[in-house]
C-alpha cells in the first residue's frame, strides 16, 4: 500500500511528463493542467491504497482516459458552439487581443549557457513536440507510453486496452512518421 | 504503412524512440514556473484526498483447548452471518411449496381412489338423470324407510 509520501514522490516524478503528454494531445496548457489535476485526484481518491509499484500503470491509464473524456466533451461543446455561433456572430470581439502579451519571457537563469547549442536543442524539441502533436492519437499514446513512460509492450497494451501486436504497429508507425517528418525539416536524431 | 517507405529498420526504430524520449524528458524539466506551481498545487490537492488506508480493527481472540489462538476468520463469519439466514429462508420457502404440492396431489389421489372403487361408475355423477333417480327413485324411498324405522320406538 502506497504511503502518502510514496504517492507524493510518484506524482512529483510524473506530473511534468503527464502535463506534456496532455499538452501534445489537447494543445492547450490550461486544459492539460486540468486533465493532469483530475488524473492525480482520481488516482489518490480511488487507487491511493494500491501498492506503489502499481501506480505508474494505473496513472497512465487514468491520464489517457481523462484525455479521451476531454475530447468527448469538446466534441459536444463544439456542436453547440457551432450551432449558436451562426445565430449571433460578432467578428470583432477579439480585435484587442495582442499575441505578444501571451508570450512568456525566457528564463534568464540560463543566459550564460552556450546560446547556439541551447537554441538548437530548443528548436529540435519544438519540432519534435510539434510532430508528436500531429500524430494520430493512438500512435502518440503508444509511442509516449513505450519510450517516455518506459512501459513494456504488455503494460502498454494493458493501458491502451489493445493487443501487443497493435502496440508494436502503433509504435513503429509513429516512429517512422516522426523520423520522416523531421528528416523533411533536415533533422536527424 | 508501406514497408518500402520505412526509413528506419526495427533496431533504428527503438533507437529513435529512446533518443526522442530523452529529448522530451529534458524539455519537460524546463516548464514555466507558473505551470510548475499549478502542478504542485494539484499534487497537494490530490494527496489531501488520498484514499485512507484500511485500518485493521483488533478483534478479541480467545484461546481454544489446544492453546492455539483463533483469529483471522472473522470476515468469513461476517459474510456467513447474513448469507446463512437468507439461504435458510430460501430453502424453507422451497420446502413449504413442495409440501403443499404433495398434499394437493395426495388429496386428488384419495378422491380418485374413492371414485374408482365405488360401485357407481364415475360417469354416472355427470348424468343429471342419475341425480334425479337418487332423489326420487326407489333408492330414496328405501332410505326414507330406513330413517323412519330408526326414529320409531321399537
Amino acid at each position: 500500500m502506497a504511503s502518502p509520501q510514496e504517492l507524493s514522490d510518484f506524482l512529483s516524478s510524473v506530473e511534468q511528463r503527464a502535463f506534456k503528454q496532455a499538452v501534445y494531445a489537447v494543445r492547450d496548457d490550461d486544459a492539460a493542467l486540468d486533465i493532469v489535476q483530475d488524473a492525480m485526484i482520481k488516482l489518490a481518491e480511488k487507487y491511493g491504497d494500491r501498492p506503489a509499484s502499481e501506480l505508474p500503470l494505473v496513472f497512465t491509464r487514468i491520464l489517457q482516459n481523462r484525455i479521451h473524456d476531454w475530447f468527448r466533451r469538446q466534441k459536444v461543446r463544439n456542436t453547440w458552439v457551432t450551432l449558436f455561433s451562426n445565430m449571433g456572430k460578432k467578428s470583432d470581439e477579439n480585435d484587442d487581443f495582442d499575441p505578444l502579451e501571451s508570450l512568456s519571457a525566457p528564463d534568464d537563469s540560463e543566459i550564460h549557457q552556450d546560446g547556439a547549442f541551447k537554441l538548437e536543442r530548443t528548436q529540435l524539441l519544438e519540432s519534435l513536440e510539434s510532430e508528436i502533436s500531429k500524430l494520430p492519437a493512438r500512435q502518440r499514446e503508444a509511442f509516449l507510453m513505450r519510450y517516455w513512460d518506459e512501459l513494456s509492450i504488455t503494460e502498454t497494451a494493458l493501458a491502451m486496452s489493445c493487443s501487443e501486436g497493435s502496440v508494436k504497429t502503433h509504435c513503429s508507425r509513429a516512429t517512422q512518421a516522426l523520423a520522416k517528418a523531421l528528416k523533411l525539416k533536415g533533422i536527424t536524431l | 504503412m508501406n514497408r518500402n517507405q520505412d526509413i528506419l529498420n526495427p533496431t533504428e526504430v527503438d533507437q529513435f524512440g529512446l533518443t526522442a524520449a530523452a529529448l522530451l524528458r529534458e524539455g519537460s524539466q524546463s516548464l514555466p514556473a507558473g505551470i510548475k506551481d499549478r502542478l504542485y498545487a494539484a499534487r497537494l490537492k490530490a494527496i489531501s484526498v488520498k484514499k485512507p488506508e484500511k485500518v485493521r480493527i483488533q478483534q478479541h481472540v480467545l484461546a481454544n483447548i489446544t492453546g492455539n489462538w483463533s483469529s483471522g476468520s472473522r470476515p468469513f463469519w461476517d459474510k456467513v452471518g447474513w448469507i446463512a439466514p437468507l439461504i435458510v429462508l430460501v430453502f424453507g420457502l422451497i420446502g413449504i411449496a413442495q409440501w403443499q404440492q404433495d398434499s394437493r396431489i395426495n388429496d386428488i389421489a384419495e378422491l380418485d381412489v374413492a371414485l374408482l372403487t365405488d360401485d357407481v361408475p364415475p360417469d354416472a355423477y355427470a348424468d343429471s338423470g342419475f341425480m334425479g333417480f337418487l332423489k326420487n327413485g326407489p333408492l330414496a324411498d328405501a332410505e326414507q324407510d330406513s330413517l323412519d324405522s330408526s326414529k320409531s320406538p321399537s
